[in-house]
This record gives structure tokens, sequence and C-alpha cells, in this order.
């Protein structure tokens, strides 16, 4: 199972796929002050990501998968307050 | 030609005949819903199955075509007759890639050209995008372009870095910026996943939605998402990558210079990127195009609004966009939308461009040249899709046709004998013979049409033999040799089960288990063999396996036990001789009966079915080196050649393949041994069978002196057929003996001769053995 959902905190392991995204939303969507392990994540669907960079959870764990430890996770971990910036990023 | 490749073509052109059908009646009558569907689908699977061959621009052209008509069909746009134009010429310019295609096995060199102008007009009434980047393949980012505006989803510190670091060392860096669709989700992508794929990423930066919907709102499968990457892949990469989201993916290539002109700001004007602005000829042809189909929508009819005047607008933008005369028609009506799209035409006809009225332009240059009326080419070889059953029809008229031919014979004779006139008689005959030839021509070309390459039989093997040599955990190698040998269908038919049977019988017995296999100094992988070869007028189908073989000591023993040999038989059956006792019913070595074979009932049943088909089965074995069986089949079963005998004034055929020989024995020569009639031919004792008797006939009391015996041989064994009178042999086309005669197991069907008489086909085994009861 590559998505454990517990009152706080969520485990993504192995890859994430599309049909986990809907219930990864859910979870986020209903629970504040999320914490999300990705130690374990090789790969996350574009929607499990794009829920998390809304959500915004607390990332408690780095993956050890290269792609997303380097290039994805700095996305995530990025402080709260730039977030959105309007304008800068679209053209 | 690739099989694959011969297929598609073969269906392409049943396709654009469709989408061609369609889109013409779509003009007439432009809102049935089922109609668009019908296109749409036929676009849709052209896509498809293109994306198997390495023709990217033609993928690439059916992917807008086919968005186009998405747009149609979810009511987004309503078809007017300019986007019709743009299809249709799309689809011609298809057309003419293929008959390209089917000569040459690849699309023409200028393909790529023809579709960017193509496809730049088919998704321009889709939201005007007009400056959709470089279509990939065709034009390779150049060295320093200009960067664009979306060089921001860098942040600004890592940009500089890379900035200092490319202009030291004078390399380029190319970036990418990825918008995947919103409902991209839904078609099984995942972008994230693509840009994983992507070597050599240096920085990956996303562009999230200015305003993020409220928690509620969040719609999980909307993508909002778009990316963009610094890269060091070649643009060979990006292209293999990206290859079936082009449009939605833009490149550049930057050196040190170029970024440091972006991060210097805004100062810069904004670099001239919209490619109408070099007017290129073909693109300002494109957008007078459009234009002039704007203009034709908006004056047939007056009152233009709604959902139609947004989707007239936005290509009426992007026209000018590309003419380089951007407009902001927002909330214009239809008559300001009319002004603007005159004066645009004009200023573009007073610019030394293509005459207003200008044939289709270089843009469907292709197109043009190979219209749909061009007698020219041809879109795969022509093939006709026919019901069997109308070949089956067409048999039995052949066959009607040689019965009613062969009545011609009976005529001369008549003519001859009945009317004295032999001059009438020879013209008969004269006409019968041309008719002959006709009619045996015929008969060939429509058997011809029925036959089938041996593959089709062969084809479900490679699976069955991986499934249960997995299951019995022996490892085999296949082998098919001749698949393209030909034969009737019937045969290929009919051959399956008997397949099958042999196949299984040699997984399971033949073969040995890799242990067994490594002890007796073999290959651990075993192997299987089926090969076809034509031989004359029959097929030999052949199963052969490098296995443990026959041990005819063995079936010798087990058929002894049996009770199916004598005493006698076991100790003087030669070795091929006892190798053949595997065919007799009820046979089997195999101790353990396993779920595969080994009940007794398979090669039997191999024997009785092949011979059904009019065949025979022999099998060769060589202990511990392995079995081959060999099927022996007659290429056609339509015909049988049958020789005709009376018997008590009744006349009846018999398989012209099994008959020895016919002899004239005097009736003293006939001798009884054991209460049976035997006659001896040279030196050979052959017991004879009265056939009146055997057909429970009313017997004619023998006259003359000499008795007609018919030889035949059945399995193998001769027998004598005591018969009045020999005829001659013809061929007829066997039906079965179905309905209410189908009780009748010693006939193997029913002929119709030319003199209009039924004939009745014997079957000689049943009737061998009703013979051999009777006594």
């Amino acid at each position: 199972m590559p998505l454990e959902l517990h009152e706080t905190t969520a485990t993504l392991t192995g890859v994430v796929t599309v049909d986990d995204v809907e219930p990864l939303a859910t979870w986020l969507r209903t629970t504040p002050k999320a914490r999300v392990n990705l130690r374990g994540c090789n790969h996350m669907h574009t929607g499990a990501f794009q829920a998390l960079l809304r959500f915004r959870p607390k990332v408690t764990a780095a993956p050890t998968d290269a792609f997303l430890a380097v290039l994805v996770l700095p996305l995530l971990t990025v402080s709260r307050g730039t977030t959105s910036r309007p304008g800068s990023r679209s053209p | 030609m690739n099989p694959l490749l011969a297929q598609f073509l073969a269906e392409s052109s049943d396709l654009l005949a469709q989408v061609d059908e369609g889109l013409l009646q779509l003009e007439r009558d432009p809102g049935d819903p089922e109609l668009i569907n019908e296109v749409f689908r036929a676009a849709h699977t052209f896509k498809g199955s293109s994306g198997l061959f390495d023709f990217p621009e033609l993928t690439r052209l059916t992917h807008a075509a086919e968005d186009l008509l998405d747009a149609v069909r979810s009511g987004r746009l309503a078809l007017d007759s300019g986007m019709t134009d743009s299809l249709l010429a799309a689809f011609d310019l298809i057309r003419g890639w293929l008959v390209h295609v089917t000569t040459h096995e690849r699309l023409p060199a200028g393909a790529g050209n023809d579709t960017a102008a193509l496809i730049i007009m088919l998704r321009a009434p889709l939201g005007g995008e007009t400056t959709v980047a470089h279509p990939l393949t065709t034009s390779p980012a150049a060295m320093t372009d200009t960067a664009p505006a979306w060089l921001a989803g860098f942040d600004s510190d890592w940009l500089a870095e890379t900035a200092t670091w490319l202009a030291t060392t004078s390399a380029t860096m190319r970036f990418v910026r990825y918008e995947p669709d919103a409902d991209c989700y839904f078609r099984a992508e995942d972008p994230l996943h693509l840009v994983r794929q992507v070597p050599a990423v240096e920085r990956l930066g996303i562009t999230e939605p200015e305003l993020w919907p409220a928690a509620e709102d969040y719609d999980e499968y909307v993508c909002l998402l778009s990316f963009v990457l610094a890269t060091r892949a070649a643009d060979g990469e990006l292209d293999y990558l990206f290859r079936y989201v082009p449009d939605q993916v833009q490149m550049v290539e930057l050196d040190g210079a170029a970024i440091r002109r972006h991060l210097d700001g805004a100062s810069e004007a904004p670099a001239p990127e919209a490619p109408g602005a070099e007017h290129d000829p073909e693109l300002v042809a494109d957008a007078c195009d459009l234009l002039r189909a704007a203009q034709r929508s908006l004056t047939v009819r007056d009152a233009v609004e709604g959902p139609q005047l947004t989707a007239v607008v936005r290509s009426v933008t992007a026209a000018a966009t590309a003419l380089g005369q951007p407009l902001d028609l927002a909330g214009a009506d239809g008559a300001g939308v009319r002004a603007a799209v005159q004066r645009l035409l004009d200023e573009t006809a007073e610019e030394p461009g293509p005459p207003a009225e200008s044939a289709p332009p270089g843009a469907s240059g292709a197109g043009a040249t190979e219209r749909a009326d061009d007698p020219g080419g041809q879109v795969g070889s022509r093939i006709l899709k026919v019901d069997q059953e109308k070949i089956d029809h067409m048999m039995e008229l052949v066959g009607e046709l040689n019965v009613a031919k062969n009545g011609l014979t009976f005529l001369a004779d008549a003519a001859e004998e009945e009317f004295g006139s032999r001059v009438l008689s020879r013209r008969i005959k004269d006409q019968y013979a041309g008719l002959h030839r006709i009619a045996e021509e015929l008969q060939a070309a429509v058997m011809d049409v029925r036959m089938l390459p041996l593959s089709v039989a062969f084809s479900r093997f490679p699976r069955l033999v991986r499934d249960l040599s997995r299951r019995l955990g022996k490892s085999i190698e296949l082998v098919t040799d001749g698949e393209d040998t030909m034969a009737d269908k019937d045969v290929i038919e009919a051959l399956g089960d008997p397949l099958v049977h042999l196949v299984r019988n040699s997984l399971d017995h033949g073969i040995e288990s890799a242990d067994e296999r490594g002890a007796a100094g073999k290959e651990p992988r075993a192997r299987l063999t089926l090969a076809a070869v034509a031989d004359g007028d029959a097929v030999i189908v052949e199963v052969s396996d490098d296995g443990r073989g026959v041990d005819p000591d063995r079936v010798r023993r087990k058929a002894y036990e049996k009770g199916l040999i004598s005493e006698e038989d076991l100790a003087s059956l030669s070795d091929s001789d006892a190798v053949d006792l595997v065919f007799r019913p009820g046979f089997s070595t195999v101790d353990q009966i396993s779920d595969l074979s080994g009940r007794g009932v398979g090669m039997d049943a191999v024997r009785a079915s092949v011979e059904k088909l009019g065949g025979t089965v022999t099998m060769r074995s060589q202990l511990g080196l392995g079995t081959s069986t060999r099927l022996r089949l007659p290429l056609s079963m339509a015909v049988t050649q049958v020789m005709i005998v009376s018997v008590a004034g009744q006349r009846f055929g018999i398989p012209v393949d099994l008959v020895v020989e016919t002899v004239r024995v005097p009736a003293a020569e006939m001798s009884r041994v054991l209460h049976r009639d035997v006659v001896v031919l040279r030196g050979e004792v052959v017991p004879v069978v009265d056939l009146a008797a055997a057909l429970e006939m009313p017997r004619a009391a023998a006259t003359g002196s000499d008795r007609a015996i018919l030889v035949v041989n059945v399995h193998g064994q001769r027998a004598g057929l005591l018969v009045d009178q020999f005829h001659r042999e013809v061929d007829v086309i066997l039906k079965p003996m179905d309905g209410l005669l189908g009780y009748a197991g010693e006939f193997s069907g029913t002929a119709l001769l030319g003199d209009g008489l039924v004939l009745l086909v014997l079957n000689m085994k049943e009737v061998l053995g009703l013979a051999a009861r009777a006594a």
C-alpha cells in the first residue's frame, strides 16, 4: 500500500499512483497541521504532488529517491510565505 | 512490408473514407452529434494506430485534427466551413503521405513543413495557438534564442549563477516549459513522471496557480501546475520524450548572455517573437484563409452570437497576431468583428503577398496535388472484406456450374444416340470443352480466395506451448516453419484440434524434464517443431520433438495388456508397426493420467479427424531421439474425386484416394477362407466384401463368368469390393450427410451428378466395419 494515512501523519511509500491521489487530497483537506513522510516514496503522481503543493503539509522525512530529493523536495519545502509569488512566475 | 504497417494502410483507407464522408455530411447537417462522434472516433483511431509507427508528423497532425474535432464534439466550437476545409486539407495531406508510405514505407521528405502550417490552421479556432512554439522536429531551437518570460519560473539566484557559468564556458543550456492540459490526468498522463525521465535535469521549477482554489473547491484531478526545467539533454532526447505532447511544450536553448539579458529585466523590449512578424508568406496565406472563412461565416448568418461568435473572434485574433497586427476584439459584436476582418484583409491584400483568391497555398500543397479525386495514388493494396458466407455461396455455385456442365456430355450422347446427329454431338462436345476450361479456372479462382496461410493454424501455439511448458516445468523452444504455406480455410480450421492434440502429447509425453534431458546428454532446452510444406495437391504438416521417442517394446506390451493385439502380434509386429499402435482407440502408455493428456483418447481422435478431412497420419519415432508425426491433408476439401461403381442397379461413389486397383476375376478363382470370400491377387490374399450384402441391398444373381472387384486400401489393409460395374471418375462437391440422413454413417456425403442423379459417396471405413459385423 503506497499510502498510509494516520491521524496527523501520512506515509507515502513506493509509487504513489493516480488512484491514491483522491484519498490523499481528502486526507489533506480534513487534516490541519498534516505531516507527510516521504522517505520510502519512489515516485508520486503529479496529482499527489499538486495536492501537497496546495496544502503544504510539513515534510517530516525526505525521500531517498534522487529525483524527488534533489529536484522535487525543494519545491515542497519553500517557506510558506513565498508559496505564491503572483505575477512573477507566470508569463 | 511489415504486416502491421500493411494492415494499418489497409485500415487507413477505410478510415480516411469515413472521415471524408462524415465531414461532408457534417457540412450539410452541422449539428448532428452522431456524425461528429463518428468522425472524431475515426480520427482518434487513426491517431492511435499511427503512433505505432515512426511517423511523428502524421501523429501530430492527426492529433491536432482530433483536438479540433473534440472541441466540436463537446460543443465548445461550432464547425464552420473554414474548419471543414482545414480538416479536409489535413486528411488529404495524410492520404498523400500514405500513398507515399505504401510505396516507400516512409513519409515524404517535406512532411514536417507541410504539417506545421496545417497544425496552425487546425489549432487556430481552438484559441489561436498560432505561436505554438517551434514544431519540435522542424525547427530545432536556435543556438541563442531570446529568453522567454517564463524563465522567471526559476529562482533568480540560480539563474544568475548559471548565466555566469554558461558565459564563462561558452556553453548553452536548454530550457523547457511544459504546460500539461488541465485534464491530462484523465488521459493517463503523469507530467511529473515525464519530467523525471528527462535526462540531465539541472533545475526544476513549477508555476503554481496564482490563487489556489479554496480547500473545499479544490479538484485534485485538474492539473493546475506547469513545469519549467533546465537541462543539458540533447534536442533529440527532449523531442522524443515530449513526442506525445509537443503542443504543451516550449523549448529554447540559451547561452549566458541571453539569460543575463533576461535577468537585467524588462528594460529590453519583448522580443518580436510572433512568427508572423517576418511575414512568412505561407503563414500570411493561412491567416488570410482563416480571415476569409471568418468573414464567410459572419456574412452568411447576420446574427452570430454566443459561443460561435467567441470562436470566430478567437480565430480572427489568432490570424491577426500571425499577421503581426494584434487585435483586441473582446466584447466586439458581429458587425465590429466583420469590419475588423475586412480591414485586415484589405491591408494584407495591399502587401505583395499572395493574391487573395490564390489556389490553396503552399501549406496544403501536398494535399492539393494529390486530392481525393486524383487517380494517381492509392493507400495500401485494395483489400475487400467479404463475408465468408458469400465465398461459400460462390463455391456452391461453382459446384452447380460443374454439374450443369457435366450435363452437356449426356446431352451429346443423347444427340448421337437418340437423334442420330453425330455433327450436333460433336459441336456440343466442343462447347463442353470451352465451358469446362472456364469452369475449371473459375473453380481454381474461388479456391484461391478460400486459401489461408498455415500461420493461422499455428498462431495459437506459441502461447499454448509457453503456458503448458511453464505448468510442466519444462523448458521448450517452439520453432515454426513454412507458416506461409497455403491451404483451404476448411482444412486450416479443421486442422486446429488435431494439432493441439499432437502438441500437447509431445509436451506431456514426448519431451522429458530438464533433468532427464541432462542425464541423456541432451540440451536442457527441448525443441518442438511445427513445419508445413506444400506437396502437390496436399499439404504436409509435421509436429516433431527431440524428446524421448516412443518405445516400441513398451507400446507392444501395453497394447497386449489392453487386449488391443494378440499374442502373436506381440512377437511379430515390426517396430514401425508397433509405433503405429498408438493410434488405436483406447491406447495410452502413460500410467498416470495428467490433466493434459493421457486418457487414451488423444491419438485415435487425431487419426479420426484427419481422416475425416481426407488425410493421413503417420508417426515415426526413434527411441531416445524424438518423435515426429506427419499429417498429410488435401489442400482443399471442396472438391473430391470419386470413382463411381454400380451395385444392385444403384450407383455409389468411392473416394479415389482409397482405390488401389480395379480387377475382373473369373468367378472360378473366387474362393472361401474362414467363411469369407477371398481372391488371390499376385500371391496376396485379399478378402472380398459383397457391397450389396453389406449395404443390405437385394442381391442380384451374379451373371457372366467375371466378377468385378474394386480393391481399396483402408488403414493399410486391403479389401476387395464386389460390385456390378465400374464407371468413370468424377470431381464432385461433397455435401455432408446431415439432417434426416445424419444417422447413415456408412455414407460420407452426397453429390449431384451431371445427369441430375444423386450420388451417395461411401465411407469405406464404416462399410468395411459393417461387412465385418455381418460376416
